[in-house]
This record gives C-alpha cells, structure tokens and sequence, in this order.
C-alpha cells in the first residue's frame, strides 16, 4: 500500500504543479517552460529554512511568497513578449535557476543536492511514511484547486479567459490587462510555491535535476493530456503520466532492453494519446 | 592568440548549431509547429552514419543515406502524425506534445539499436588536424566551417529562385490563400520537413564524427539553435544562422572572463535584454501565431 | 544388491529433508536501481550487466537456498522522485531485503527511506563523501572521493608540481573530486590557479582546455565520468597540454597519444578470473568487463555471500539480517578486489597509476586513512 500511496503523492504533488502551469498557459496563455524552476525555488526555500529549524507553516509561507514575487518578475517579458518568444525566455530563465541551483552550493548543497530535510511534524504526529502524507497533500491540494475553480468562476476569470482569446479588444473595452497578468503570474507562482514545499517535505532530499527543464517540460505534458484550462485536466493528467511509467514496470520486459523499452512506450502512448484525444481527458473541446 | 582559438572554436560550434536552426526555422515559420522531434531526428541521422560507416561505406556515401533517411523520417512524420493532428483541428500546443513523444521514442530506438553509450566513429582522419593561419583544426570541424555557410547559401538560392522555394514562401506567409489559391499547403509541408530533415543531418553527422554520439543530448543542441533562431528573427534562415554563431562565441570567449559554470547564464541573460529590445528579432519579420 | 538401494533411499530421505527446510525458506531477491535511461544510461547499463551476471553465475551454482535468486531491475533515470517510486515499487511489492544503487543524488534520496523500511543498500560506485553516513543501511564497496582523492593528492604535491587547475564535471562526483582536490592540496601548501566546470553529457570541452592550459599550471587535475575519449581527442589538438592526472574513473584516458605521462589514482580492481571474464565476454559481446562491471558484479557477490552465510544459520534474509552479516563478515576476498569494512564504507588500497609507453605503470600503492 505504501507504494501505492507514495505514488499518490506524487501525482498530488505534480498536479499542483500543474494547476500552476495552467493558470499561465491554459487560461491566460503565457507559455512557460520555467514552472520547475519556481517550484524548485519554492523547494529550496522550505529545506532551507526547516533545516535552520524554523517551523515549518513559517517555511511554507515563505516558499509560496518568494514564489509568488519570482513568477510575477519571471513572468514580466510575456508583458512585450508574445507566445513563442516568451517559450525562449521562460527557458531561459529555467535554465539559469538551474546553474543557480548547481552552483549556489552554500546555499542549495550544489549538484550533490540538500539532504537531512526534516520530517513534518505537526501537533507531534509525525508525518514518515506515505499514508499519513497522503493527508497533507490532499489538503493542499483541495485547497490550490478550490481556488483554482473559484478563480475561474470570478469576474476576474472571465477577464483573463478574453485576455487569451484577444487582448486588444480586452485593452480597448478598458480593463487593466497588465494587472490582471501580473495577478495571475503571482498566484501560479504560489502554487508552485506550495508543489516545492511538498515535494521537499516528502522526499526529504533535494537536487537541481528535480526541478530541470525535463521536469517544466512534463508538467506541460501533464497540463494538455489532461486538457488545458480545466481543474480536472490538471488533476487527471499527472495521474495519468504518472501513472503509465508504474504500470509499464509491472510488466515482464528483458532486463537488458528495459529502461528504453519503457520509455518507447511511454513516448508512443504520448503520440497515440494526442491523436486520440487531441483536447485532453476533460477539456471539452480545442 | 587564445582569443582567436576560443572565437574559431565558437565559430565551428556556431555553424553546427546554425544548421540546426535555419533547418528548424524553415519547417517552423512554414507550418507553425514546435517540431521538438527535429532534436530526435538529429540524433537518429547521426547513428545512421555511424552504421554505414561501420558497414564499410566510404564516409560521403554514409553521409548521403544519413540525409536521405532523415528525410525520409521527417516526411514520415509530416503525412502520419501533424497531417492527421491538423486535421483534427489540434492546437499548436498539441502538436508539440505528439513531437515530444516523437522525440522520446526516437531517442529509444537509437538506445536500443545501438546501446546508450557514447560512440565514435571509426574514421582515422576525424582527428588529423590542419593547420589554417596557425590554428588547429579537425578535418570535421574544417568540413562545418566550409559547408555550412555554402548550405546557407544554396538554401537561400533555392527558396528565392527555384519554383519549389516560391511555393514554399507563398504558404509561409499566407496558409489560408494558399489553400485557396491550389498550392496544396500539405503537400508542400512534406516537401519543407523533408529538407529541414535532411540538412539536420548534416550537422548531426558531422558532429558525430569530431566529438562523439549520444541519444539522449540533442535536446539542448535544439533549444539552443532555437534561441538562435528567435533572437535572428523567425522566418530568417539567415538570421538564424548569423545568431548562431554570434551566440556560440560569445559562449566560447566568455570562458575567459567568467567561469565557464555561468557562460549559459551570461548567454540568456544576453538574449533576453537583446529580445527585450528588439522583441522581432534581429532580421524584422512579420510572424504570428496563437498557442 | 540390499545396500547401495538403502544408501539410495537414505540419500533421497536426505535430500528431501533438506529441500522440504530449504522450501520453507524464502527466495533471496535482489533490487537493482540503475539509471538506465537519460545521459547516465551509458553507465547504468554497465553496472545492470555487472549485478545481472552476477545473479546468473549465482543461480547457475544452485542460487540461495536451494533457490535461484531474483533480481528485480528498475529504472532511476538518474531523477530522485522516480528513485523513490522505484524504492517504494520494490519495497512494497516485490520486498526486496537489499538493493543495489548507483548515483550520488540517487543514494541520497532512498537513504532515508532505507532506514525506515531496514532494507539494506548496497553502493558500489557513487563517492560523495556525504554517502559515509547518509544511512545506516547503507554500505558503500567503494571508497569514498575524499579517501581517494587525501592519497592522489599527496602524490601529485610531493612529485607532480606546486600549481594546479582544476577541470571537473558540474555534477555530484566531479564537484565532490574537485573541493577534495582542492582541500587536500591547499593544506599541503599547493596552489590552485584556475578551475573549469564541464557539463555531464557535453562532448565539445574545446573551450574549457584552452582556458586550463592558457592558466600555465605545473599540471590539470580532471574529475569527469565520461566522455574520456572525446576529451583526450580533444587535448590532442592543443599544443604542449600540462600533464594531468585523474581519479579512478579516468580509466578510459589510458591509451592516447595526447595521454601519454599522465596520472591517475585507481582503487584497486582487478578483472575477475580468466573464465568469469570470458563468460562475461561471451555474453554481453564486449571487449572486456569495465570498471563499473566488475565493481557491480562484485558488490552483488558480496550480498549474496552474505545471504548464503544467512541461509546456512537457518536465519531469515532480512534487510537487518544481511546488513549486519555483511558487517560481521567484514573482509571480502575475491580477484577483483579485497574489500575490508571498518565502518560501512570499505576501506580499499589505492594506486597510483601513470601511462607508460601503451602500459599502465603502478608507481604506488596506499591505503588511505580512516577519516
């Protein structure tokens, strides 16, 4: 069971990254390939500061702060940028959190990564193993989804959903587009935030190659298999591509092709994937 | 002298990269698609040479079936998954997921075909060197140095000149008319993948043959001829090219005045001021497009 | 004719008492948790023949407790949280006793859970020196950097020269080589004057060894894992390259002219005997069995041996069990190497080894200190 539940968390983990990535790509349509760079800030924070022994509801509301502040300055170039060219910038700006990462080794512990992250404790129940985990992150997941469908069901998110399908006429009809950008910016970078703390507090040890461009590049995948702009989407998808590595395990493959047999698979149910249902599980339609 | 050492070092490098990048910018400012697989492509051609190599095939007839293959590959690509994809009205952002898929699988078959370990060829003159103005050089990289702008060249000369090139830039431009006007766009799409493809794997091979082969690194050779492209300009073959190279040396020569831990750093940090104030690139085109 | 029969039955009542207590006992399974996919495969898959035919020979002689053993393979991808889905995977549903790891950052993150579930790790190839004490069911067969590095340091200051640069790859091992490096020789009273980071995976290092040679130093120290032979074209073409000297992943330097004088430490590993190498030949139709090879196949002996030690006590093969047999038995003999465990992280003679006109010339051999 514990398997099964680690597994959970995971997914419970990813799709708060996800949330994070689709309120930037789905619904306002900044195209960001920097998400695992911001929860990796949000993940250095928290270690960082529970490590020093600062309680940890301090820690995560300093991780999701900070996140909130960096997406918001991250996301600033989209602001003159449109959607290609902010791709570039945002991997740009993965790639060099990632050297600061690696290189800022007082700090983050380097390429050799941040151990020795304490274990949660709350009201003196610790939280070890993966079932009681499993609590933790599905309230915090409850939570960045509820906001997530309150944010959607606001006049406020109706404003951002006519930002995406044409700016110019939200300009010219008056609203403040510039601020509702910089709004949004800062809440996915909260998400974010809350997905590093989590993943910090749950594994218990952190390295640069957690939170690289491959990690920014899956949750994209995980936002559009599942289908942009909706809350199921972001839930469902993680699940789902999370999920097709642990069922392939189980099957019997020759020890000597293994890891690339799974990962042809993996790659070839993303294709037959996309063709089959090229809106995502629970988007309605393109 | 080390200055000039480190600036042909990146010159080499930048023409490599440039190939890429004019190559992905032909199929991407025709079509509009993230063509990520083009990084799996790369990959694939080079191992493609490697075989024939091995095979006993002189190095040029290896180089040909590399070429021909990639382009068979790409053509293969366009008709089975973007052709159905557009059909069923899917957005550019699913396009480029199928393409991540693509690139994952090819990866995998190079791994499984030809073990993941890092290959040479086995070609004695890949690294006799020749000595130009006091600079040493590999037979490979002397190679890059001379095709790559001549590639450049040809490829202009063909989409100015040449009935096919025409064509080409009347659907990059307009897709709409030209469906209208009868210039079969689908049809013309498998044209442009087929020669992005094939001259991906020039530099693919060449590469290949000076350093050495990997399957799960081009992802990076991409992204990086992609900045080149958008900081050139999308739709410029030579922007994208002359990025390239500017990009690639001062990546080189910035290793002397910081640590080489921070050279990719300095170059974004470079490439966002630059795009900042200049958001169309260094060659002004007219491009847009939605995700 | 009465007796050779009785002799036969007694031999079959024999034989089936000890199968029937031999049922009763359970099936040794190994994990092996490798980065078989992703820039590190290269590696991955070396250690995954090592630890396979390791079990095959096992199971070949009859395996462990009558049974063969089984040996369950997963794939890290060299990224953390995929190794601790693994882990739990293995855990959880196959209850795996021991496993094999590989990686510096792979290492770190099951160590915890290692501890909690008391399985026991077994580490024959990552050497950060933060794995001497990350878990204590964590045994690591090979020494760590800063062991190898406190005995090659002391030889390059004392005979190699006073300056040196610094060349290393921007992961956990080559920056764990190059602040060992660093440390060990600065408090010699030696000097660095310039250090240059290469990616792992890069193979175009052009750029960086201009720059180290440009910095004039009396020699290069090199801590890379890969991409050797790319790397010795690659000083080939640079005139007059400072000689260098490298750890014991270095071993694929050895052979190029451009490499010609340089040095390297090496722990002591040896091929296996003559027929096991050929076997291992034969059967993954490779030239000879590579470091990692050898150093897997080893490790996973040494699990074995200790689950066998276990068998014979009629004692259960838990991870506990075979954690503190592995201890207790403490010196591991074999042609590859002896391996002596004062602490969970094995003490092994280091080499120092230079490239001599096509052979490997061992200019000394030390056995470093216990930290």
């Amino acid at each position: 069971m514990n398997f099964f539940f680690s597994f959970l968390v995971l997914a419970e983990i990813f799709a708060v990254l996800a949330l994070s990535t689709n309120l930037l790509l789905g619904v306002v349509g900044i195209f960001s390939v920097a998400q695992a760079a911001i929860m990796g800030i949000g993940a250095y924070t928290f270690a960082g500061l529970a490590i020093a022994g600062i309680p940890m509801p301090i820690a995560l509301i300093a991780a999701i702060v900070l996140c909130g502040i960096i997406n918001v300055i991250a996301s600033l170039p989209s602001l003159r940028l449109a959607g290609d060219y902010f791709i570039i910038t945002s991997f740009g700006i993965q790639l060099v959190a990632t050297a600061v990462f690696i290189n800022w080794s007082d700090v983050t512990g380097g390429a050799t990564g941040l151990s020795g992250i304490p274990i949660v404790e709350i009201f003196g129940q610790k939280f070890v193993r993966a079932g009681p985990f499993l609590i933790l992150s599905s309230i915090a997941l409850g939570v960045v989804s509820l906001s997530f469908w309150l944010l959607m069901r606001a006049p406020y998110g109706r404003l951002l959903h006519a930002i995406r399908q044409d700016e110019i006429a939200v300009v010219a009809a008056g609203h403040r587009v510039l601020l509702a950008k910089v709004g949004v910016s800062a809440v996915s970078g909260m998400y974010a935030g809350v997905a590093g703390a989590l993943y910090a507090a749950y594994i218990a040890f952190i390295d640069p190659a957690s939170f690289d461009i491959h990690v920014s590049i899956l949750a994209v995948t995980m936002v559009v298999v599942g289908g942009a702009r909706t809350l199921a989407g972001s839930i469902l998808g993680p699940l789902l591509l999370l999920a097709i590595p642990q069922l392939l395990a189980l099957i019997d493959i020759p020890s000597t092709v293994v890891g690339p047999v799974r990962q042809l698979t993996y790659g070839a149910l993303l294709i037959a994937f996309m063709l089959w249902r090229p809106q995502g599980i629970a988007g309605k339609s393109l | 002298m080390l200055y000039i050492q480190l600036l042909v070092d990146g010159l080499v490098t930048g023409c490599a990269v440039g190939l890429v990048a004019l190559s992905f910018s032909y199929f991407y400012a025709t079509t509009g698609i993230f063509h990520v697989a083009h990084a799996g492509i790369y990959t694939l051609s080079g191992y493609i040479a490697l075989h024939f190599v091995k095979l006993g095939l002189p190095f040029v007839a290896a180089l040909a079936i590399a070429i021909a293959v990639a382009a068979g590959v790409g053509a293969f690509i366009q008709v089975t998954l973007y052709a159905r994809l557009e059909k069923r009205g899917a957005s550019p952002l699913v396009k480029m997921i199928a393409s991540i898929g693509v690139l994952t699988v090819l990866q995998n078959i190079v791994a499984l075909t030809f073990t993941p370990n890092i290959l040479q060829f086995d070609l004695p003159w890949r690294i006799s060197l020749v000595h130009v103005f006091g600079i040493g050089l590999s037979i490979p990289q002397l190679i890059l140095l001379i095709v790559s702008p001549l590639i450049l060249f040809a490829m202009l000369a063909f989409s100015r000149w040449t009935p096919l090139g025409k064509r080409i830039r009347a659907v990059a431009s307009n897709p709409e008319l030209a469906e209208t006007t009868q210039l079969h766009p689908e049809r013309i799409f498998i044209y442009v993948i087929a020669i992005a493809s094939g001259l991906v794997a020039v530099p693919a091979v060449l590469v290949g043959v000076d350093q050495a082969m990997q399957p799960y690194t081009s992802l990076l050779v991409l992204l990086t001829a992609i900045i080149a492209m958008i900081a050139g300009g999308i739709g410029s073959m030579g922007g994208a090219f002359v990025m390239s190279i500017l990009l690639a040396v001062i990546q080189s020569v910035s290793v002397m005045l910081v640590s080489g831990r921070w050279s990719i750093a300095l170059v974004f940090a470079v490439f966002i001021v630059f795009i900042l104030w200049r958001p169309e690139g260094l060659f002004r085109r007219n491009f847009n497009r939605q995700i | 004719m009465l007796k050779p029969r009785i002799g036969g039955l007694i031999a079959a009542a024999l034989i089936s008492a000890y199968a029937s207590t031999a049922l009763a006992q359970e099936t040794l399974k190994v994990g092996a948790l490798l980065p078989l996919t992703g820039p590190a495969a290269p590696i991955g898959l070396e250690q995954q023949q090592g630890v396979q035919f390791a079990v095959d020979l096992a199971n070949a002689q009859g395996g462990v407790n009558g049974k063969p053993i089984e040996l369950v393979l997963d794939d890290s991808q060299g990224k953390p949280d995929q190794a601790v889905l693994a882990f739990n995977r293995m855990a959880d549903l196959d209850q795996v006793p021991a496993l094999i790891t590989a990686f510096s950052s792979i290492s770190l993150a099951i160590a915890p859970l290692a501890t909690r579930r008391e399985i026991l790790v077994m580490n024959p190839a990552a050497q950060t020196d933060k794995l001497a004490d990350a878990s204590e069911f964590l045994i690591n067969t090979i020494p760590l950097v800063n062991a190898e590095s406190q005995v090659m340091t002391k030889y390059a200051f004392e005979h190699i020269g006073k300056t040196a640069s610094l060349l290393y790859e921007n992961a956990a091992a080559g920056i764990a080589g190059r602040d060992d490096f660093r440390n060990h020789f600065e408090a010699l009273g030696g000097k660095v004057i310039a250090e240059e980071p290469v990616e792992f995976g890069q193979t175009n290092y052009r750029a960086a060894l201009l720059k180290i040679n440009a910095s004039k130093p009396d020699f290069v120290y090199i801590a890379i894992t890969q991409s050797h032979e790319t790397m010795a074209d690659q000083v080939g073409q640079i005139e007059g390259f400072p000689v260098a000297v490298g750890n014991t992943f270095s071993r694929p330097f050895f052979g190029y002219p451009s490499t010609e004088g340089w040095y390297q430490s090496a722990i002591q590993s040896n091929n296996p005997e003559t027929r096991t190498l050929e076997a291992f030949k034969a059967k993954y139709g490779t030239k000879g069995m590579g470091f990692f090879a050898r150093e897997y196949f080893n490790a996973t002996n040494i699990v074995i041996e200790a689950a066998k030690a276990l068998s014979a006590e009629g004692k259960e093969l838990s991870g506990v069990n075979l954690r503190d047999t592995v201890l207790k038995i403490k010196t591991f003999k074999s042609p590859i190497a002896e391996i002596t465990f004062h602490t969970s992280t094995a003490l092994r003679p280091v080499e120092i080894q230079q490239y001599v006109k096509g052979t490997r010339k061992v200019i000394e051999v030390a056995t470093p200190v216990a930290q």
